[in-house]
């Protein structure tokens, strides 16, 4: 009995072992997003969606090192390494009015960024991404830097997919 | 009957009302050994590689966030505090991190650049609310004392921890924010491309020194002398 449930872990273990993604990256610097003229955010939003943006690349795993902005990178790493850099394009305040007279989402926030992610030694463009985030009006900005940080995480780890990071 | 109900209902919620509001019109949070947390550097931050690996010296941290309280980092269900104001806790994590790596001036005589830090942020920002978010952001004065050349490096760290109900998690994920924090501020500053630059620049003599240096004047190179510049 107890080797069969020896037997039956190993077994169970094998795909979760098998599921541990590897890094493919060596680093990857993200830098705060920059916003379009007209964008009304405060500049406590850029700041947060920068940390949770890191704190998204980091639970990627496919990045060795998330680095801040504007730390160096060895010469050596620089091939393996990338720099996600961002503008935020078009951000729309909502209506709760309208969203509580109308519904169906027609009074939500909309928030519209641009995301580049570069190759760090020789600068060429690895991805160029669009997101797009609603989100209900009476929720707070930071909430949306969330939503907005986790969905360009998962963009941008589904366009390296087919990259070379050779880390 | 209706109005006994009614009246039952708005005596009810008065007295949760009048309960909800008395911590808040309770008290300031103050300082107790419960509460305090102590934040400082669980290993020192490991500096990039300079060119001649100058020394440093850290002439003052300054507080320039214009926080009334500075060592209140959480108010909230009775607040949690620092043991120490933020500038002492920056000033231990740079001499730390400095000396492990053998960049720390041991005396007047050695020092080759002088660091004067401004403190912007330290603690907890405004976050989802969901978590803490931890921010410590500074810039550093970087001075050649010989030439009185100076240099501005910026640099900030984050963190984003998760969030806790009870209030010795709190306490414990408060703490470990604000830490990783600091560490992230700290490598960003001391493997940041600004301090690089910054440190190679100040190394180079002054433009318009071989006009007015002799060459033969090398002894004087220890003593912090007036601008020649």
């Amino acid at each position: 009995m107890r080797y069969l449930m020896f037997v039956l872990l190993a077994v169970l273990a094998i795909p979760a072992a098998a599921k541990e993604p590897v890094a493919k990256f060596k680093t990857a610097e993200a830098r705060h997003y920059t916003r379009m003229e007209g964008v009304e955010l405060s500049p406590e939003f850029t700041d947060y969606l920068y940390a949770e943006l890191r704190n998204e690349l980091v639970k990627t795993k496919i990045y060795a090192q998330v680095i801040g902005e504007g730390e160096a990178v060895e010469e050596a790493d620089a091939p393996a390494s990338i720099v996600i850099d961002g503008v935020i394009t078009e951000y729309k305040k909502g209506s709760v009015v309208k969203e509580v007279l109308i519904g169906f989402s027609s009074g939500y926030r909309r928030l519209k960024l641009e995301t580049t992610v570069t190759r760090r030694s020789d600068k060429q463009s690895l991805a160029t991404l669009k997101s797009q985030v609603r989100i209900d009006p009476r929720v707070k900005e930071t909430v949306m830097a969330k939503i907005a940080a986790k969905q360009i995480a998962k963009e941008i780890k589904k366009a390296l997919e087919h990259h070379e990071g050779s880390a | 009957m209706r109005t006994k109900f009614l009246f039952c209902v708005s005596s009810l919620t008065l007295t949760l009302w009048i309960l909800a509001c008395e911590p808040a019109r309770g008290n300031e949070p103050k300082q107790t050994k419960e509460n305090t947390i102590s934040v400082a550097l669980a290993a020192p931050v490991v500096p990039q590689k300079f060119a001649g690996a100058p020394k440093f010296a850290i002439a003052s941290v300054t507080d320039r966030s214009g926080n009334p309280q500075p060592l209140l980092v959480y108010r909230p269900r009775g607040g949690v505090f620092l043991d120490r104001q933020p500038t002492e806790i920056a000033r231990e994590a740079f001499e730390g991190s400095l000396k492990a790596a053998g960049l720390l001036a041991p005396d007047a005589a050695s020092v080759n650049l002088v660091l004067q830090i401004y403190i912007f942020h330290f603690g907890l920002a405004n976050g989802s609310g969901l978590d803490f978010f931890g921010k410590v952001e500074f810039a550093a004065t970087v001075k050649n004392p010989k030439t009185g050349e100076s240099r501005q490096v910026q640099a900030s760290g984050t963190s984003i921890a998760n969030g806790a109900i009870r209030k010795k998690n709190i306490q414990r994920n408060v703490e470990a924010n604000i830490e990783a924090a600091l560490e992230d501020a700290l490598r960003n500053f001391l493997r940041g491309t600004q301090l690089r630059d910054a440190v190679v620049a100040l190394a180079k003599p002054p433009e318009n020194a071989p006009a007015t240096v002799p060459a033969a004047a090398p002894p004087a190179a220890d003593e912090p002398s007036g601008p020649k510049s």
